[in-house]
């Protein structure tokens, strides 16, 4: 009894220090092959293994089930980065569960030594053990029917669709622009010629430039609201609005996008996408509205210096050999 | 004369600083860092790329978005910066400058370069800003900076470090430093009186308003000219250097000591000591409704859903009965007083302006609104209280302040999650608004803090619209009514009444327990605001919720008594089988030997 006390001590005592003191140790901000939080979990379950042998503990069967089982409940919820939902979590355990199942009854003789504490505190044996239980359980049970039938609410999970399918062609300002094959008029040099340029400074000197700083100045007059002063989607209003703004610093936005693609969602905004786009919460406006044609190219053009992106064209050769002709 | 006086101060301040140069506690008078010109070729490459679209080629507030924002963008030109630790009118250290750099200034439109940029490309890029500097000197033997907040010129945030080195410097420890915990949470209640005394002594509420939403003082200018209002303390999520760390009283407790250049916001030293000027923050910082801030946007997580709560017979339709109280702050951060627990919750909705459409506002007055909402099925009606926080209202019968509730009008047509526009609808899908246009009576904006607030002259209407230049008066009869409505300390607070089920065909009709797409608009008359000139907010849902089951009563107590006869039987069963053990009547199971 005395040594199943100090097994017991062993376990929460050890998980209350290395949780405490050790687990901030393993988890720094820049993640090492030693400092991290899985060698951390394998040095808790060898601290357990290695201190419970050494002192020749060798706690009831129902205890070590009862070890086997927070340690998964411990690693599921709070070693396991990132964490899981809690539905992943109940499978999880459930099949955690199982497997503590198992190890007590992998032999009868085991199985029966786990069933005696269960079997003398049902008969009475362990009296105060049974009252508690006894009591217990029933208000538990009872707590438990009342969560589970108290009405609760929560928001519609809607899905979108990001990245709509084009349309063939777009019309803008009367005039009829295929998408495939449309190119930005003003792409006029090599975009990493100009990655030390500087905006209005070098604007007389390189036409390039000229056509950067006249798209930056229109995107900080009109975008940066809600696609950010980074192109990170996080402008002032950006909160506001679901969808939330474009980042267009993440690789799977713009980078991935043709020039015609953002042509055309710039100049028809929300209202110009498919309904499984979700059109009816889309701030982004329909630029044709406010913008000239040109416009709209110079600001693509600055988006793409500004990232550092370039924009996706369909087999290299052919489409740079058809910008220059 | 004020620059006699500072002079003398200056005098008297470095004169102190040499005599008790050793001893901590006091400011200390030095030399501003110098310009680090080996850094400038690299800071002005990092300026042209990143700043210069607000800041303007040569650092004077002016670059392309200048005209668009309020707040403008900071002119660099007479060296005056807002967010420092060194005395009124000084220039900054350059640790004050890394900092806004690096954690931007929430509320405006700067953002944080502090994971976008390089740490030596920011260290770079504030050399360069220095330079631009034309009408102070960094390097003139007659500049001179106190650093009155302490903390020393290696610490990383200035938010950060509280406790660490500011409580060597002036300012000192706050007088409850040996509180530990979330500082949201901890400060004694008796420094929170305290600073409310110190408020009302020291006249606070002149500009900032009687309830510190910054509605005291409508004509202030900055030192270019430009309209400049006093800070909302009750949106502290906007405080200028506040980032991801909104309840931290710190910023308020720099701003007290320092004051904000370029701003009529003085510093209050001579008036306040240290623990004086802590206890003033604890008491603005405990205004702050406690709410979950997004660690990208600075901003409270909108509820998506609004709640409204089934109401026992009628709905008292008073803003002021207690059973519309309860408050801003989220339950789950901090609990709502017991009597409160039953109350409807107040639902945080995020405003921007219309930026989209039509006749484009790039500023907005209210940033947010709080909807709380109760429906009665005896009376088949449902109730919304809308409350924003707006500094100054409108005065002019042509622009009227307003606020609208706008729903799909045909929502038994929509399938799935489809809506119409949030902006007045499509031509497909209309929508149903309701809109409230009101004047406060007997209200000037110039006037003193009125606790009682200002009754509003309110008109209701409701419009069918296909899209914003579609918007047309509903044929049908109104059925909406504006209950009760108040201006009260800066909070505009409108409560909408209309029952569930009208004749009206563009009218919605609001089924309970069900998911009902809704959104508001805002219209500041001060800003001539009318139309789609207006903020606005995306659709959210509201639900109707229906009573509480009779079942959640007697259901519990069933399954517990269920429980306890299978104990019994439990019981029963293993001693049974224990006396048949014992009888021999059974073989024990054997182990293998």
């Amino acid at each position: 009894m005395n040594k199943s006390l100090v097994s017991f001590l062993v376990f929460v005592v050890g998980l209350a220090v290395f949780h405490n003191a050790i687990f901030p140790i393993f988890t720094p901000k820049e993640v090492g092959w030693i400092l991290n939080r899985y060698v951390y979990f394998l040095l808790f379950v060898a601290y357990l293994i290695i201190t419970n042998l050494a002192l020749k503990l060798k706690p009831p069967i129902a205890m070590m089930g009862m070890f086997v089982w927070l340690i998964g409940f411990y690693f599921y919820k709070f070693v396991l980065y990132p964490p899981i939902p809690w539905t992943l979590f109940i499978t999880y355990m459930v099949m955690w569960s199982i497997g503590t199942f198992l190890f007590i009854s992998q032999d009868p003789e085991t199985f029966r030594e786990f069933r005696k504490p269960i079997v003398k505190t049902i008969v009475g044996e362990y009296k105060l053990a049974r009252i508690i239980v006894f009591t217990a359980l029933p208000i538990l049970v009872g707590m438990a029917t009342y969560n589970a039938i108290y009405p609760s609410y929560l928001e519609p999970v809607e899905l979108r669709t990001v990245h709509p399918a084009p349309p063939a062609t777009t019309k803008v300002h009367g005039k009829t622009y295929p998408l495939e094959s449309t190119n930005n008029p003003f792409r006029v040099d090599e975009q990493d010629n100009y990655k030390d340029s500087f905006p209005f400074l070098d604007a007389d000197k390189q036409e390039y430039m000229k056509y950067v700083t006249e798209g930056g100045t229109i995107f900080f007059q009109n975008c940066h609201y809600c696609h950010g002063d980074q192109l990170n989607g996080l402008g002032m209003f950006s909160h506001v609005f679901n969808p939330t703004p474009a980042n267009f610093i993440d690789p799977g936005t713009i980078a991935m996008l043709q020039e015609a693609f953002l042509f055309w969602r710039v100049s028809k905004g929300g209202p110009g996408l498919p309904n499984e786009s979700t059109p009816w919460s889309s701030a982004m406006p329909p630029w044709e509205e406010h913008l000239k044609t040109e416009e709209i190219w110079k600001v693509i053009l600055f988006e793409y210096w500004y990232t550092g992106w370039h924009p996706r064209t369909f087999g290299t050769e052919s489409s740079t050999a058809g910008g220059g002709e | 004369m004020t620059k006699n006086k500072n002079n003398i101060k200056r005098l008297i301040f470095s004169f102190l600083a040499v005599a008790l140069i050793a001893i901590p506690g006091t400011a200390m008078a030095a030399m501003p860092d110098p310009i680090k010109k080996d850094m400038l070729e690299k800071g002005k490459k990092v300026y042209f790329k990143r700043c210069v679209w607000c800041h303007g080629v040569e650092g004077g507030g002016d670059g392309p978005s200048a005209e668009r924002l309020y707040t403008r963008p900071r002119n660099f030109i007479q060296g005056t910066f807002k967010i420092r630790w060194t005395d009124s009118g000084e220039l900054p250290l350059d640790i004050n400058l890394i900092n806004t750099v690096k954690n931007g200034l929430q509320g405006s439109a700067m953002p944080a370069w502090g994971e976008f940029l390089a740490e030596d490309e920011i260290l770079a890029v504030v050399q360069f800003v220095k330079s631009l500097v034309q009408d102070r000197d960094w390097s003139d033997e007659d500049e001179e900076v106190n650093n009155v907040i302490g903390g020393s010129a290696t610490s990383s945030s200035s938010v950060g470090a509280i406790g660490a080195d500011v409580g060597k410097g002036p300012l000192g420890n706050p007088p409850w430093a040996e509180t530990k915990g979330p500082y949201h949470l901890g400060v004694p209640q008796e420094h929170i009186d305290a600073g409310k005394e110190l408020f009302m002594k020291n006249k606070c509420w002149e500009c900032h308003g009687g309830e510190g939403r910054g509605d005291g003082n409508p004509t202030m200018k900055d030192d270019w000219g430009f309209p400049i209002v006093a800070a909302n303390w009750q949106q502290c999520w906007n405080f200028r250097g506040a980032r991801r760390d909104p309840f931290n009283p710190f910023v308020i407790a720099r701003t007290i000591s320092t004051g904000l250049n370029g701003t009529p916001m003085p510093n209050f030293r001579e008036q306040l000591t240290g623990t004086e000027r802590w206890q003033l923050a604890a008491f603005v910082n405990s205004l702050c409704p406690r709410k979950k801030i997004d660690p990208l946007t600075n901003k409270p997580v909108p509820d998506f859903l609004i709640q409204s709560v089934y109401t026992e017979g009628p709905v008292v339709p008073k803003i002021d009965d207690p059973s519309w109280q309860s408050p801003d702050t989220d339950d789950r951060i901090v609990p709502a007083p017991e009597e409160q627990k039953e109350n409807p919750k107040r639902h945080h909705i995020a405003m921007a302006g219309q930026i989209t459409r039509g006749k484009r506002n790039f500023d907005p007055k209210a940033d947010n609104l709080w909807v709380t909402s109760r429906w009665s099925a005896e009376e088949q009606a449902v109730y919304y209280l809308v409350e924003y926080d707006l500094r100054f209202m409108s005065t002019d019968p042509e622009y009227p302040d307003a606020v609208a509730i706008q729903w799909p009008a045909k929502l038994q047509d929509l399938f799935g999650a489809e809506k119409p526009y949030f902006i007045y609808g499509d031509s497909k899908k209309p929508v149903d608004i309701w809109k409230a246009s009101f004047l406060a009576k007997d209200y000037n904006a110039t006037n003193a803090p009125n606790e009682k607030g200002y009754q509003l002259d309110m008109s209701v209407k409701e419009f069918v619209a296909n899209g914003f230049d579609a918007v047309k008066d509903k044929e049908s009869e109104g059925k909406v009514e504006v209950v009760d409505s108040i201006f009260h300390q800066g909070r505009v607070k409108v409560m909408f009444k209309r029952s569930l089920t009208t004749e009206g065909e563009f009218d919605v009709q609001i089924p309970s327990e069900q998911f009902i797409p809704v959104s508001f608009m805002q219209w500041a008359g001060r800003d001539k605001e009318h139309d789609e000139h207006m903020a606005i907010s995306t659709w959210y849902y509201t639900i109707l919720k229906p009573a509480l089951p009779a079942s959640l009563y007697y259901m519990p107590p069933i399954v517990g008594f269920v429980f306890i006869c299978f104990q019994g039987w439990l019981v029963w069963m293993t001693k049974r089988t224990r006396k048949m053990y014992d009888e021999g009547k059974m073989r024990r199971d054997e182990l293998p030997r």
